[in-house]
Formats: structure tokens, C-alpha cells, sequence
């Protein structure tokens, strides 16, 4: 069985997305955008999935940005479960 | 008569053959198989449903424990009629026809972002479908620098077909720049699509 872990921002809006999308993309940073996932909404909205070693920067640069964001949330899959926690 | 089969570690499809075998040579009694995957509980479970056999599984630290119950002498079963699958995900005989390079219609900055969500979800959700064909626009998906070209990948290498059309990559003067998958006419279009028993267009 695979153990994942990964991190996921979750925006106040789409518009904050989308601007945290270009944002990160302009910066060069390697992330992807992902459905946000069912264990912290169940509403549909798009999220950003990155790398733990950009946790601290790309934190930074959406708040300097002043894009909004509802939380940062570390998901582990262990087995067929996920274990969401929020860090942001 | 009880009978254990450890079959951890095995590769598909081989715990259904040691199962098989197994019930064939017992009069009556109960087998555990022992399994550590998804995929060879389901083939188990699926050989003991062929057969007519009552089961329980019971799961321990990402084991499988397989109990199946012989009662009564039962007719063999041919392991082509079971339809075992090895892939790591289970594909589904879906088909997915994505035609232009965003999702839906209405803002294609949002359509931008909703295929990339889409196709990143379906590397997350099972079963997989049997084949992604990409047509027109849809073809943009499959190019170097594509920021979708990590999804398609991961797909196709889940044994999920990925297909581009030939002309469309040709009119986008992007042939060489393809990056997942194979090229395909219209013809293996129609073919694919028609004999689908479910196919879904975007």
C-alpha cells in the first residue's frame, strides 16, 4: 500500500485560486491544482496541491500577495484512509 | 479439513490459481487465503462468487484474510471466465473523449484550471477508465510543457490507454511535441467509442 502525504491550500474563494495559481506559476514553484479534497470541503472548489519543502515560502508569498486563503492542510493517505490536519 | 494458502507477496494473478486449485482438491472444509493487496482480495472473492461459495474476509494490518467455505463437491470454473484483473487500478470499459483544452464553458481561465482539476482527479478515483482519447483542442492536453502531462502519465501508466488524433495534432503543428500516449485516426475513434459500454465527451 502506498503512504502519501501532501500539501494543500485551500482558498477563501475561486478568484483567490485562480490569482494564487498565476502567482505561484509566475514564481516558478511545481504544484498542482486539485479539486479540493472531500476530507476538508465538500463544496467544489479548486485548491493547490505543492511540496512540504515550499510550505514556508509559498505561505509567505500568498500572504504578501494578499490572496486569501481558508487554511493549509497536511493529508496523509495511509492505506485507503486520509488523515487531514490543519497546519496554515 | 482446513487449508491456509499464504499468498502475500504473490504476483497476480497467482493467489487465485493457488486458491483454485486448492478448493478443487478438497471434499469439503474451509481455505484461507491470505492476501496484502486490493486486487487479489477482489480476485478471490470473485473466484469464490464463480463457484458459488460463501466467504468472509477479514482484514489485519493491510492483510487480507480470505475464509472460504466448501460444503458440497462444486463444479470447476475456468479462470478465463472470471475476468481477473492485475492492473494496479481496476479499469472500468469507459471511455473518455476530451475534445477541446478546457472544461465547459463560460470563462477559459476557469476552464483552464477545471481540467487540470478534473484530470488530476482521475488519477485519484477508481475505477479507471479504459481509454482517454483526445481530440481538437483536447490534444494541447498531451504536449511537452502541457501542465496536465503529469496526469495523463500517471493514467497511462495505470494501463489506462491515452490516445491523441492525428490530424488534430497535425493542424495544431504540435506532432512533434506529443509527450504521453499514442496517436490514433478517426476510424479507431469510432471503434472505440462504439464499442464502449460508456463513454463520456468533455
Amino acid at each position: 500500500m502506498k503512504n502519501e502525504e501532501m500539501y494543500v491550500i485551500v482558498f477563501e474563494s475561486t478568484h483567490y485560486a485562480i490569482a494564487g495559481e498565476s502567482l505561484l506559476k509566475n514564481k516558478g514553484y511545481k504544484f498542482n491544482v486539485i479539486p479540493t479534497p472531500r476530507e476538508i470541503t465538500h463544496s467544489c472548489g479548486l485548491s493547490i496541491k505543492f511540496n512540504s519543502d515550499d510550505l514556508e515560502n509559498i505561505e509567505e508569498n500568498m500572504k504578501y500577495a494578499n490572496i486569501l486563503i481558508k487554511g493549509i492542510y497536511k493529508i496523509q493517505k495511509i492505506a485507503t484512509n486520509k488523515v487531514v490536519e490543519q497546519i496554515g | 479439513m482446513n487449508k491456509e494458502i499464504d499468498a502475500r507477496g504473490m504476483d497476480c494473478p497467482l493467489p487465485v490459481i493457488h486458491t483454485k486449485k486448492a478448493l478443487e482438491s478438497m471434499h469439503n472444509g474451509k481455505i484461507i487465503t491470505i492476501v496484502d493487496n486490493e486486487v487479489a482480495k477482489e480476485n478471490v472473492s470473485k473466484l469464490a462468487k464463480s463457484m458459488e461459495l460463501n466467504t468472509e474476509i477479514k482484514e489485519n494490518q493491510g492483510n487480507f484474510y480470505i475464509e472460504i467455505f466448501k460444503e458440497e463437491p462444486v463444479g470447476t470454473t475456468s479462470l478465463e471466465s472470471l475476468d481477473i484483473e492485475c492492473g494496479i487500478n481496476p479499469t472500468k470499459d469507459l471511455v473518455i473523449l476530451i475534445s477541446q483544452d478546457k472544461f465547459g464553458e463560460g470563462s477559459e481561465e476557469l476552464g483552464t484550471l477545471l481540467m487540470k482539476s478534473y484530470l488530476y482527479a482521475l488519477t485519484e478515483v477508481n475505477p479507471y477508465p479504459k481509454s482517454i482519447l483526445l481530440l481538437n483542442g483536447g490534444v494541447k492536453l498531451a504536449i511537452e510543457d502541457s501542465e496536465t502531462l503529469e496526469h495523463l502519465r500517471e493514467l497511462e501508466s495505470n494501463g489506462v490507454e491515452v490516445l491523441s488524433c492525428g490530424l488534430c495534432l497535425d493542424y495544431f503543428k504540435i506532432k512533434d511535441k506529443l509527450a504521453v500516449g499514442g496517436i490514433t485516426n478517426m476510424y479507431a475513434i469510432v471503434e472505440k467509442m462504439n464499442n464502449a459500454s460508456n463513454t463520456i465527451k468533455l
